[in-house]
């Protein structure tokens, strides 16, 4: 499929897309947590994808390449959503004239997503994969291109973080 | 929170955080066929990043900076050593032969402080060149080297001090993750240019959220340079 998408089969491309597009989706969204966001690095993944066809070696699976590519659009298009966000938020903060008022109680579901939010991006995209996408760990190391160690070693950091955390206030919850 | 207590939780968030919606597989394939008729941009026709150009674009300055790297390291461990062999109320010869058991605790942890001290100082160096390279977008093969010895000083450290000064120690657990993640750059010889970039993106992250560069010149007092 790949050598037929290469020599420019449309269809062979959209068989691949059909393949993969939805597990990159997920990773997408899981990294972003906006749909519009979303769609867009599984596009651009996918552009990419398609531009440099010829660059991939066949060394590891297509599907592992794409979502190499689409970790890497994420994270570059986070970081630029972030830099724009702050640059944006000192003009709200000033336009704000009334202080918002502070939630003392949020809720455990706010928190769960603040407390994985916060963790550190390198710990962040191994624990969406494995923990919430299924990945195993020898794909993550595949897609990250480092060690399958150094890719359980992130997770478990990731973890200890989380329940360092959120610690006890949890227990209600579950 | 035990095991048990934290696989619910793990379940929870699974189901809740940025949980995917359906794919808009046919919306997205719309835009991108129209995508794909579209000529290739240049820069995007290139690899994400071509590390031979690169260093070639860079290659006198990071020789420079590789050997100013070198002398400066070389000065600091020079004049350490001066500053043992002279400083007051060092005993050389039957000193060394005291055994550790006899040392005074607080001796100990101060010659724990003043080893972390120059680390912390040469670690500041390699960030700050991790960070130059990282605008270039590879890592020399020196810069890579010099992660892996800071590494395993690190890690030396985090042992030698375990559960004393809680601050340096998680200060030191962090930069260990960062140069982690910096010898991960080059890890298994990656060749994919998308590959070594994602992880230098990431270690740069990691870098630049834990505020490492800052914290490091924080912990370090006047008059430990780094190298």
């Amino acid at each position: 499929l790949v050598e037929r998408a290469r020599e420019g089969d449309g269809r062979a491309f959209r068989t691949l897309y059909d393949m993969n597009v939805d597990r990159i989706y997920r990773l997408a969204y899981r990294m972003a947590g906006e749909e519009d966001l979303a769609m867009d690095f599984t596009q651009e993944a996918f552009v990419r994808a398609y531009q440099r066809l010829d660059q991939f070696r066949g060394d590891a699976a297509f599907s592992t390449w794409l979502h190499s590519i689409t970790v890497s659009v994420a994270l570059n298009g986070l970081r630029k959503v972030d830099r724009h966000r702050k640059r944006e938020r000192p003009l709200e903060d000033a336009a704000r004239s009334v202080p918002r008022a502070k939630s003392t109680d949020p809720g455990v579901r706010e928190r769960i997503e603040g407390a994985v939010d916060d963790l550190p991006e390198i710990y962040r995209a191994v624990f969406l994969m494995h923990d919430l996408e299924g990945f195993s760990h020898g794909e993550i190391a595949e897609t990250l291109g480092v060690a399958e160690g150094t890719s359980k070693a992130r997770l478990s950091r990731a973890r200890a973080k989380l329940r360092e955390s959120l610690g006890d206030a949890m227990q209600e919850y579950v | 929170m035990g095991d048990e207590r934290f696989d619910a939780l793990l379940d929870r968030v699974r189901e809740t955080y940025h949980a995917p919606p359906e794919t808009p597989r046919e919306e997205m394939w719309r835009v991108l066929s129209q995508r794909m008729r579209e000529p290739v941009p240049q820069d995007d026709a290139t690899p994400v990043i071509d590390l031979t150009a690169a260093r070639a674009r860079r290659g006198v300055v990071k020789r420079r900076m590789a050997w100013a790297s070198v002398a400066a390291a070389a000065l600091v461990v020079l004049g350490i050593g001066i500053g043992r062999l002279t400083a007051p109320g060092v005993v050389t010869g039957p000193m060394a032969t005291t055994r550790p058991a006899d040392r005074a605790p607080a001796s100990g942890q101060a010659a724990l402080r003043l080893v972390a001290n120059e680390h912390l100082g040469r670690s500041e160096s390699l960030l700050t060149m991790v960070r130059a390279d990282a605008r270039d977008g590879s890592l020399s093969p020196g810069t890579a080297r010099w992660a892996r010895d800071l590494l395993l000083e690190t890690r030396l450290l985090m042992d030698a001090r375990s559960g004393e000064d809680r601050e340096i120690r998680a200060l030191l657990e962090d930069l260990e993750l960062v140069l982690a993640q910096i010898v991960g750059v080059t890890e298994g010889g990656t060749t994919d240019g998308s590959r070594a970039r994602t992880e230098l993106d990431l270690a740069v992250r990691g870098l630049e959220n834990g505020e490492m560069l800052s914290r490091i010149q924080a912990a370090i007092p006047a008059g430990h340079a780094g190298a």
